[in-house]
């Protein structure tokens, strides 16, 4: 792993990705004008416009140009797929699913605009999504694509992924260990963070004129870093104070929640964590070694994050 | 033309129409893992007492311009699942907080408001998903399909029925008419221009069925209201003569658009306002 880390250490990932965050920003605000009736778009903008490390559009954006796409060809999918992840984030905090007053250090959209604005304001993102990715895209790319975009991001978000892994998670709550394993806990982070990460990565290919062969190596690449997110996630849980994560440490134990130390142990989730790392850079050769740059550093961040 | 509309028999054309999209809505929606999400999705889009109204506009508008039906099908079960979606969110306690719909518990009050919440969020991707993998390629070109998909969103959106339910709950600097036009026009307006855009319609045809849709959809809304008050009675003779009026657009050119197709057009106006039988349930 040293070997691959040193050629990756040439590039400088933060300002990579300070950069394209930028831009997708810059793209986000101009996505969503302020218009009438004000108080549900300014509820939209909160929390679309509330920071985040927009990991999932520059996976889209670094996607694309890695079978030769522009920025500017996966702007729109990079768009939809954070206002997709942000119309999830907003549903997720409500009072009836997990009752979250706080996101980002900012108090949930509900708090602030009430229960009713942020379920329209949810539901506008989740369509604003397909109407800016359908008709926003260059018209350079051809509309078969967009059309294949389109139904892989609608996927990502129903009963084959985000839905099915929150229904999953609300449901386990309680559940003992000796009644679920692994799959079952696969189960929810496969659809909860993998599915929408591999989503932005195939968005990202398909829309940059990727082959099958390059898309489908971009789906496993990305679904290898959302399962490795969560597991590093369930790691740092139990590792780190709360000082260090800047958020309540140990927070899943108290909670009940199921994580990969508990299933599995810190040792051997930390072994797995290795195992996606390099499952996820091994899909990656083959193609141009200065274009992986980006997305190796991608991998190397969330494996090595320390909160 | 409208003479001929007494030999067109609308419940037998509605209620056959009928049958094939509550079958394929069927379909749209087999029980996986986890069910309960399956389940809550099927009992709001396959509930008994669904008219269906949308999908059999959508498909009279595609033939209206010679289009196949099987061209407007997938498109239609859409309609139906984004409308199903939105009236999930639409009764929740924190919205309209409705316990019944169509005399039957809402989905909330019997899957719980979590389940709720999610089956509204499932339902609106499925409705882009069934279009994209269900509409026949050779029938339909992939850039008119992006063109529905973007119709749909935008009429679900921050500026359609999303804005309506909006200010219906929370008011306004708005005219009475905004929620009208929003919340229950949207709908239909979308339905007819679908099924133009899939018919193969020009951009000034899909215009005039943008508003005898709207028409339409308001007028059927006034209609069921209640309040029979005399500017309801008004409102609903000027919708009905608004959209009798676009349709004229269609009667005078015998050559181009077939009577017996445009006929349908004109009996969902007589239906909204009349009410004239009973569909079979």
């Amino acid at each position: 792993r040293s070997s691959s880390s040193s050629s990756s250490s040439s590039f400088d990932f933060m300002s990579y990705i300070i950069t394209k965050a930028e831009s997708v920003n810059k793209a986000l605000d101009s996505s969503v004008p302020l218009r009438e009736p004000l108080k549900i778009h300014e509820a939209m903008r909160y929390s679309l416009l509330a920071g985040g490390k927009r990991v999932r559009p520059v996976l889209c954006i670094a996607a694309c140009e890695l079978v030769g796409g522009d920025e500017s060809v996966a702007m729109p999918a990079a768009c939809a797929v954070e206002m997709i992840h942000t119309m999830s984030l907003i549903h997720d905090d409500l009072p009836c699913m997990d009752n979250d007053d706080l996101r980002r250090g900012k108090p949930t959209n509900h708090k602030v605009y009430g229960d009713d604005v942020a379920v329209l304001a949810g539901d506008a993102l989740l369509s604003l999504a397909f109407e800016h990715l359908a008709s926003a895209t260059s018209s350079e790319v051809s509309p078969v694509r967009v059309v294949r975009a389109v139904g892989e991001l609608a996927k990502a978000i129903g009963t084959e992924g985000l839905v099915a892994g929150q229904v999953v998670d609300i449901s386990s709550e309680g559940l003992d260990l000796n009644d679920v394993g692994l799959d079952h806990l696969e189960f929810i982070h496969l659809h909860k963070t993998a599915a929408l990460l591999e989503a932005s990565a195939v968005l990202g290919a398909i829309v940059g004129g990727g082959s099958d062969d390059e898309i489908e190596r971009l789906r496993k690449f990305a679904r290898c870093i959302g399962l490795l997110f969560q597991v590093v996630d369930d790691i740092l849980d139990v590792t780190k104070s709360s000082q260090e994560l800047g958020k309540t440490a140990g927070k899943d134990l108290i909670a009940d929640k199921l994580t990969y130390p508990k299933i599995m142990g810190l040792e051997k989730s930390r072994e797995f964590a290795e195992k996606l790392n390099r499952e996820a850079r091994d899909q990656l050769l083959g193609f141009d070694s200065d274009k992986v740059a980006p997305l190796l550093a991608l991998a190397n961040y969330i494996a090595n994050r320390q909160n | 033309s409208s003479s001929s509309s007494s030999n067109f028999d609308l419940k037998t054309y509605w209620g056959t129409l009928m049958t094939e999209i509550n079958q394929k809505l069927d379909e749209a929606i087999p029980v996986k893992y986890p069910a309960g999400i399956y389940e809550s999705m099927r009992y709001s889009v396959l509930a008994q007492g669904a008219k269906r109204a949308p999908p059999v506009m959508c498909v009279a508008a595609c033939e209206l311009f010679g289009g196949d039906r099987l061209a407007a099908f997938p498109t239609a079960c859409a309609l139906e699942m984004v409308h199903a979606a939105s009236l999930i969110h639409d009764d929740l306690p924190c919205m309209d907080d409705d316990p019944v719909r169509r005399g039957k518990p809402s989905n909330h009050t019997v899957y719980g408001s979590d389940i709720a919440i999610l089956a509204g969020d499932a339902l609106f991707p499925l409705a882009f998903q069934h279009i994209v993998s269900h509409t026949p390629p050779d029938l339909v070109p992939r850039a008119t399909i992006l063109r529905v998909i973007a119709e749909i969103a935008r009429t679900v959106g921050s500026t359609g029925m999303a804005a309506g339910q909006f200010v219906d709950l929370e008011g306004g600097p708005f005219p009475p008419s905004f929620v009208q036009e929003k919340k229950f026009g949207a709908m239909a307006e979308c339905s007819a221009v679908c099924g133009g855009l899939l018919g193969g319609a020009t951009d000034h045809e899909l215009e005039t069925l943008r508003r005898y849709g709207r028409a339409v959809g308001m007028l059927y809304q006034v209609v069921d209201d209640d309040k029979k008050t005399d500017g309801a009675i008004q409102m609903a003779q000027e919708l009905k003569n608004k959209a009798k009026k676009e349709l004229q657009l269609f009667d005078d050119d015998d050559d181009k658009y077939s009577e017996e197709l445009v006929v349908p057009l004109h009996t969902f106006v007589d239906y909204a306002a009349h009410r004239h039988f009973l569909l079979p349930l």
